[in-house]
């Protein structure tokens, strides 16, 4: 595609619990669900932990994992545990 | 469409920011409300539950005969009734729910894991009949040994609550079973390089109590199942979307066979997040063909609903002389009670969070003991490890010679700070909460003997999220605003304040409701901090549609194109004087005219909101220490915080002044008191003391509004950080009143008498 990749990172014990300890991906992706989808590409069954388990921050922004968030080009995306509070 | 909101001041909110009258306020202080506990049916029985007396024994039977002989039982049930539960964690880790785990918190099987765990239960005709009937219920137990300190449970030779308990988290996972349920750690930078950077270098120990959310309404629920098998429950709690989910899946329901009514609640705190009561309410009527309704106890609430946990925690901070923070590392070690699930994560995730630290680890303990299962108290964790951070922090300032708050001011996080838990914040606001109380004439105030100043700050993530709104307007032109947000702290003003600010409307033409599971699309629970800020956006979102439709309807009405017509104060106009000359159309008369331009008018609208901007605070208090008694008053507290914009002041004022309350009490005097069998002997707000006006100054709540773009009038979430603050703001106080550094909770007479007294000695 020519545009640089997103800086994607999974934190908080999903990396060693579904990819062998590798955190950081370089993914070329126009959503989010390119980045999952992705992902799920290089790990098979990656995906659905990531919709089920985690919160997504992109460039910072916190956001609930949502197919249709728009990743630029060199976004930051952050894999994080799901948050809750009382 | 969208610049139908003012994106910044220059055009003045009309309700955003104003206080009116809430509109659930009448019904609350004439006590017409309805609670949990107020609902009564035609026919309706009495629930009552046998709960364990033994913090942890096996049950080798129980024998339910004689009770269900009893004349005006109609329905017994114990664990035997409900459907087992596969043993897996579903959903994300922090609040992972495992609902073998789940079914046997709501009704014992196997064990009893802590005292007032229920084990039974029956539905009679009367409260007397049912008491009786659980006194002939049977119980053959064979009592365990047990464990109720954290750092005791986590020993090698600790008694197991589960055999067969494997610690995640830990690799290679450890070959036998322990009660530590997972560990887990973030970390970033190079830990040992930037404590060897370091000029001054501080680690300390602290203990923290259990403390219980101590809301004033104890949990109730009234259910009733037709003979089709669709089930009705009415129940306080902080979601009622998720109570209809857990039910269902304990029963063995589908979710469209459960309704589930909101009910008016009495506080919660976060430990209605939760259910105890609503499977066993349903299961009675299903077997009894009745509606039966169970309130708890003030006691059954202290000995069986989940408070938060108990810690023991290590920290230690490295700085440079000028105080810049080069590295943090903590060790959290959370008591989980009798199943796994603390909130521990958060607690590592929040301690440093404040701070812009380059080398930073934190190390976290999930421990299972013979408590209640802990819930959620709000911000769960954070002001656990804040207490030990911020505690930290101020013997550090004093090292260093250095003001608190300036300290904090130098390694305030910023937008561009990067967590401990990897990703950069986005948001500003914290900063700004200590420039201000800088600025805070009480501040450089003097002070008597005695008497000390600490301060404190703390971080919390807040919540968006799935939210629901649908909004109908009225045949006269008023408007009702339905949401899923249970109402806890004044939400349905601030949602009514949003819909009448975006219609352009008056405040008391809309009407706010809280709508049951059946009436409005799926709302996540009342917690995180998150209603004004994602039901809001459901809200301004489902009333931006209504303003098209109502466009739609003017244009109809004076027959020129849909694209000629602007929504402007409440009213539609011409949107140039090349659309023709008429007269603007108010939202009253558009709703008149309704029938003839294609019937009713509403709109329903539902979001996953994201782009949360996180609450930051900071306090300060004054207190004096009577040396004679070592009891702590509180002479003042001002607590600042970012809101990013107070939608209704007034409850955002009051959600501050109540974190603070409670922190004052967990600062102080709250505990749970076990006798040597792991019994509670405090079970009641007598012996259990949370702080009463008497014993609190007025707080000052300073709202700093830092607007979060990402909310259409930039709300941040708010009722929680503050309760992060206190505790350690208090022990920085009393240290600097007596020189004496407290670090385990609560800081109760006896034990400041206990540290001046060593003083003295000293």
């Amino acid at each position: 595609m020519g545009t640089a990749p997103a800086r994607v990172v999974l934190t908080g014990g999903l990396s060693r619990r579904y990819t062998g300890n590798v955190q950081e991906f370089a993914v070329e992706a126009k959503d989010l669900r390119g980045v999952i989808k992705a992902l799920d590409r290089l790990y098979p069954g990656l995906g659905e932990h990531l919709e089920e388990e985690t919160t997504v921050a992109i460039d910072g922004e916190i956001h609930e994992v949502g197919y249709y968030q728009p990743i630029r080009p060199g976004s930051e995306v952050f894999f994080i545990p799901k948050l809750e509070g009382g | 469409m969208d610049d139908i909101i003012p994106k910044d001041r220059a055009k003045p909110f009309k309700w955003v920011g104003t206080r009116p009258v809430r509109p659930d306020g009448v019904p609350k202080v004439t006590g017409l409300a309805l609670y949990g506990a107020d609902f009564a049916m035609p026919g309706m029985l009495v629930g009552r539950i046998l709960r364990s007396p033994h913090a942890h024994a096996r049950i080798r039977s129980i024998d339910t005969s004689k009770a269900a002989a009893l004349p005006g039982v109609k329905a017994v049930t114990t664990s035997a009734d409900f459907p087992e539960q596969k043993f897996e964690y579903v959903g994300p880790e922090r609040v992972a729910v495992n609902f073998w785990h789940v079914t046997r918190n709501i009704m014992a099987r196997d064990k009893v894991l802590y005292e007032g765990h229920a084990l039974a239960a029956v539905a009679a005709t009367s409260k007397a009949v049912a008491d009786e009937a659980l006194s002939l219920i049977e119980v053959d137990y064979e009592v365990l040994p047990h464990v109720i300190d954290v750092e005791a449970a986590m020993r090698p030779d600790a008694p197991l609550l589960f055999p067969d308990l494997i610690t995640r988290g830990v690799d290679p996972a450890p070959t036998k079973p322990s009660n530590i349920s997972k560990r887990l750690e973030f970390k970033i930078g190079d830990l040992e390089a930037g404590f060897a950077a370091a000029d001054e270098i501080v680690e300390m120990s602290f203990k923290t109590a259990p403390v219980h959310q101590a809301y004033i309404e104890p949990q109730a629920c009234a259910a009733r199942f037709d003979a089709d098998g669709q089930g009705e429950i009415w129940s306080s709690s902080q979601g009622h979307f998720v109570v209809r989910a857990l039910t269902a899946q304990l029963l063995g329901m589908k979710v469209g066979d459960l309704r589930v009514y909101p009910a008016e609640i009495g506080g919660a705190f976060g430990g209605k997040t939760v259910i105890y009561l609503e499977p066993v309410a349903a299961m009675l009527a299903r077997k009894s063909g009745h509606p039966v309704k169970i309130v708890m106890s003030r006691e059954d609430v202290f000995r069986a609903s989940g408070p938060t946990s108990g810690s023991a925690m290590t920290v230690k901070i490295g700085v440079k002389r000028d105080g810049k923070i080069v590295a943090a590392d903590g060790v959290f070690k959370f008591q989980a009670g009798a199943f796994p699930g603390s909130p521990v994560m958060n607690a590592c995730m929040c301690a440093f969070a404040p701070y812009d630290i380059p080398n930073a680890r934190s190390v976290g303990y999930d421990v299972v003991c013979n408590r209640p299962k802990v819930a959620a108290y709000r911000a769960p964790g954070s002001p656990i490890s804040a207490f030990a951070v911020e505690s930290v922090l101020d013997v550090l300032a004093q090292r260093l010679g250095m003001d608190p708050l300036q300290l904090r001011l130098k390694n305030a996080a910023r937008a561009g700070t990067q967590m401990v838990y990897g990703p950069k914040l986005s948001h500003n606001g914290y900063a700004e909460t200590i420039e201000a109380l800088l600025d805070h004439p009480a501040y450089k105030a003097p002070l008597k003997k005695n008497q000390g100043r600490g301060v404190a700050s703390g971080y919390w993530f807040n919540a968006g999220g799935e939210s629901s709104a649908t909004l109908h307007v009225n045949e006269d032109g008023t408007v009702v605003v339905a949401t899923g947000s249970p109402d806890i702290g004044g939400s349905r003003a601030s949602m009514a304040i949003m819909a009448a600010e975006t219609l352009g409307i008056d405040y008391d033409q809309v009407r706010p409701i809280v709508a049951d599971t059946a009436s409005v699309g799926y709302t996540h629970v009342t917690g995180g901090s998150r209603v004004t800020f994602a039901t809001g956006i459901a809200v301004v979102d489902a009333a931006k549609k209504v303003i098209r439709e109502l466009c739609a309807r003017a244009a109809m009405i004076w027959d020129v194109d849909v694209e000629g017509v602007v929504w402007e104060d409440g009213y539609a106009k011409p949107a140039s004087s090349n659309v023709g000359d008429f007269k603007p159309l108010s939202l009253k008369e558009i709703a008149a005219k309704r029938a003839l331009t294609g019937g009713p008018i509403g709109a329903a609208a539902a979001v996953n909101a994201g782009g949360v901007a996180p609450g930051f605070a900071t306090q300060f208090c004054d207190v004096e220490v009577d040396p004679e008694t070592g009891k702590v008053t509180v002479l003042r507290f001002v607590a600042a915080q970012d809101v990013g914009r107070a939608i209704h002041p007034s409850y955002v004022e009051g959600q501050i002044q109540g974190g603070v309350v409670q922190g004052i009490g967990w600062a102080l005097n709250e505990e749970y008191i076990y006798d040597s069998r792991g019994r509670l002997e405090n079970p009641g707000f007598l012996d259990y003391r949370i702080p009463v006006a008497s014993d609190l100054p007025m707080i000052e709540a300073v709202l700093i509004e830092v607007p979060n773009p990402n909310h259409p009038y930039g709300a941040k979430g708010v009722a929680e950080v503050n309760i992060c603050p206190p505790m350690a703001a208090i022990a920085n106080a009393i240290d600097r009143a007596v020189g004496r550094r407290l670090t385990e909770l609560p800081m109760s007479p006896p034990k400041v008498l206990a540290a001046i007294d060593a003083r003295e000695q000293a």
